[in-house]
Order: structure tokens, then sequence, then C-alpha cells
């Protein structure tokens, strides 16, 4: 009994020893990253921000952004494929130190997230079937159909919203899986970024698919998300932003991968 | 993108994929061995402690363990792995060594106590029975039912992505991702369809030169 006792303590110790040491190392953001000489991008792939070319290197207008940016700020850019599901998660634990990859503004993520300037405009897009695209006019018209959104995405936030209309929901893992089942015929719509539809229909397999804007969820802003609380790093990487816009590196960048016409001015 | 580079591609895919196959299965086999000793010994707390926790490891989905191996250190310790194929290797070794050890319970379990009797006339010794007499036999009894436990290992690799390693099936999305083609897909199951090809011809090999005690 008194074993029992003496280890049950000991365990009592251990858990609050452990649960002490996780409260206690928030310090400093910026100065975590300066350390280590590098700052982690969370990242998945997707076409113009982040993806891979022919030989398997990564480009994309974030990839390209981002390198910019870090050699700004004195530090190494290194890039670190995640779940997306998981950024928050990934980010707390310090497996990344930011997420940056078409990542939208909205009020919900900015309980977890804290957000650099924006620097892309956004709308959500629905992407149909071209042979069916006609009976696609409206919101209305969106009434009795199959969507298909990716998990904790904009797009997922903006079917919530729709709330005059019954409709079938179906949570993807990826935008990119969302449009796959509109091409394969299990969902009639998928409800996904404009800039990712545009960069991924013009793979050969999407050719039968189209883009319509029924004007969902209005108009939405990309930015790079930082642990919250870190007013220190935020300084930092706005300050950049500020100086490649104003050296014309992101409008160069954006113009490299088409996505010039929704660059938002930082100034 | 041609056919190549996707297949260059895949490739680079397909290695990390054998590496985890490799490694996890160079790790679990000898592991799941001291496993089963521990399931088997005749000191209660051991057997408890070891048969509780091959409960929760075959209780628990494998996606869970590589979240939990991945996570967990650095939610709580703030302490991270440095890369993320550590994790994986991590958990895989610990749920397929659970996996074989009962393998190995049942295999040596249903060696008949003559056997161990007719040693010990002999005037061997308990270690000399065991690796002398009965190992050959267990190893020849659980060949069957391990060739299926690596065969599901070469197709549990792809469970790799959950924490964001790049394997095979991860390499053909990026690249549907990037170019919007979509057959590498398919053609990443042909890499593990002649993967697991490849591990059934050595299996039924292995069980040809296996014949002995006949």
């Amino acid at each position: 009994m008194k074993k029992l006792l003496i280890f049950a303590l000991i365990a009592v110790l251990a858990v609050s020893a452990v649960f002490g040491l996780a409260a206690c190392n928030k310090d400093n953001d910026w100065a975590y990253i300066e350390k280590k000489g590098e700052m982690v991008i969370g990242y998945t792939i997707f076409s113009p921000m982040n993806y891979k070319d022919e030989s398997g290197n990564l480009i994309g207008f974030d990839t390209e952004l981002a390198i910019a940016l870090c050699e700004e700020l004195g530090v190494e850019a290194k890039f670190q494929l995640i779940k997306w599901e998981n950024k928050f998660f990934e980010l707390e634990s310090k497996n990344i130190d930011a997420i940056w990859n078409g990542f939208t503004v909205t009020e919900e993520r900015k309980e977890s997230t804290d957000f650099s300037l924006p620097y892309l405009k956004n709308k959500q897009i629905a992407v149909v079937k071209k042979s069916n695209a006609a009976q696609y006019t409206s919101i209305e018209s969106l009434a009795g159909k199959k969507l298909v959104a990716e998990k904790q995405s904009a797009g997922e936030s903006a079917i919530m919203g729709l709330e005059d209309i019954t409709y079938t929901y179906i949570r993807q893992e990826s935008q990119l899986e969302a449009v796959q089942e509109v091409l394969s015929g299990t969902c009639d719509v998928a409800i996904v970024d404009r800039v990712m539809a545009e960069g991924t229909l013009k793979g050969a397999s999407f050719q039968d698919l189209q883009i319509l804007d029924l004007g969902l969820g209005g108009e939405e802003e990309y930015a790079i998300g930082f642990r919250k609380g870190s007013p220190d790093t935020l300084e930092k990487v706005n300050a950049a932003l500020k100086k490649l816009y104003a050296n014309g590196k992101i409008q160069e960048l954006a113009e490299k991968y088409a996505i010039a016409e929704s660059l938002i001015p930082i100034e | 993108m041609n056919f190549g580079q996707v297949t260059l591609q895949l490739l680079e895919g397909f290695g990390t994929t054998v590496l985890v196959f490799a490694l996890t299965l160079a790790m679990a086999l000898p592991l799941g061995l001291i496993v089963a000793f521990g399931s088997m010994t005749k000191f209660k707390p051991l057997r408890w402690l070891t048969r509780t926790i091959v409960w929760i490891i075959r209780g628990t989905p494998l996606m869970l363990q590589v979240i939990v191996v991945f996570y967990v250190p650095g939610l709580l310790f703030g302490v991270n792995f440095t890369t993320r194929f550590t994790a994986v290797i991590i958990a895989f070794v610990i749920n397929y060594a659970c996996y074989f050890s009962e393998i190995y319970r049942g295999g040596i379990e249903s060696i008949s106590k003559g056997q161990y009797e007719a040693g010990q006339v002999l005037g061997m010794t308990k270690a000399q029975i065991f690796f002398k007499i009965v190992l050959f036999q267990v190893v020849k009894r659980i060949m069957a039912p391990v060739s299926n436990e690596v065969i599901t290992l070469v197709k549990d690799t792809a469970l790799a992505r959950v924490i964001a390693v790049e394997e095979l099936i991860s390499a053909s999305n990026d690249i549907m991702a990037g170019f919007g083609i979509i057959y590498p897909l398919f053609y990443a199951g042909v890499f593990y369809l002649i993967f697991c090809g490849i591990l059934t011809v050595m299996f039924n090999f292995i069980e040809k030169k296996l014949d002995y005690y006949r």
C-alpha cells in the first residue's frame, strides 16, 4: 500500500513537472528563430504557391518569396511539408515557425495565429465540370448538390455559411482531392481558392473542369501565419515585406507566376 | 512533365518507402522476440506489463501511434524530433514488434513439451534447447504468418505521410498538385505491386529452403 502511494506521488510529480516545463518555454519568438539561424516554413504542395518543378526542386510564388524574405532577415529559409489540418499543431509544437502556403486570413484563425500583412487577394470559387457549367448561375443553384472542400479550409467556411439552401457536404483531405472528386463525378462542386484552382486547372488531367465565380464568401486575403503572441517576429517580417514590395521583388515574382493582378500593395 | 521525369520523382518517394520498410523489419524482427519472451515470462509483473503494451499497440491505429510519437514530445516537453523519418521508424518498429511477438509466442508455444524433455535427457541447458532444438522448428512454423505481416508492412509505409514524410504516395500527390496530371497515383500502385511480387517469390523460396525435419 505504502509503495503504491509513493508510486502515485512520483507519477503526479512527474506529470506536473512536464506541464510546468511546457508552460515556460514561451519566450521571445524572434530570438528563438534567430538563434536557430533558420525559419522553418510549413507548406503543402499546391500550384502556383509551392510545388515541384520537373526535376523535383521546390518552386512557386510563396517558395521564392519566403527565400527572399528570409534573406532579408538574415536567416535561412527551410521548407517543411506539413498536413494542412495539422498546421496549428505544427506551429505550436515548434516543428515549424511559419504557416506560409496561400494562408487565408479569417477571424477564427486570428485566435490561433498571428498574421503578417496580407500580400495576395483570394476568393472562394466553384470548380465544376465544363459539361454542367451552364446550370450553375448563382449560389441558389448549389441547392441539392454534392459540395466538396478541404477540411479546415476557407472553402469549408464558405460552405458552412450557406444557410438558405440544402446541400450535401463532403470534407476532403486537400484542395486537390476536392477538385479530383468533381473530376471523377463523385461530387458536383468543389469550393477552393481561386489562386489554387487557376494554377491546378492548367494541368492536362483537369481540362474537363471549369472555374465559376458564384460570389461565395467575399474577398479574402493571403498572409503568413506566425505563433500567437509573437509581435517581435511580425514586426521584422512586415518590415521586410514592405521593403520587398518597395524594391519590386514581390511584383517580379507575381509576374513570373502569373498572379500579378491579385497582388495587394504593401506600404 | 514526361513519363521519365514522373518515374524519377516517384522513385525518390519509393526510396523512402523501401527505407521505412527495411529499417522497420531489421529492428522489429529481433525486438519482437524480446517482447515475446516478456509476454511468456513467469515473472508476473513483467508479463502483465508486456501484455498491456501489446494490447495498447495492437488496439490502436498505427496512424495514431505515428502522430503520438511525433507530436507529443514537442507538445509536452518542447523537444522536437529533428527528422520526421525517425519518428516514423520508432512508431513502426514498436507496432510491428508487438505483432511479431504474438506470432513468435504462438510458434514457441506450439512446440510440444517432448522436445524440451528430449533436450533435458541429452543434458542440454535451457538456452541450448531453445536455440538448437526449438527455434528452428518455430521459424519453420511461423514463416507463413510472418510473410503476411511483411507484405502488410509494405503498404503500411504509406501511413508515414500523416506526419508529412515524403513517401511514394505523397510523391505521386506532389506531381498531381504541381502539374495537374492524375496517372502518377495509379502508377505508384504498380511500384507496390512489383515490390510485393518480389517479396512473395522470396518467401516461397525461403519456405522451400525450410523443408528440414521432414
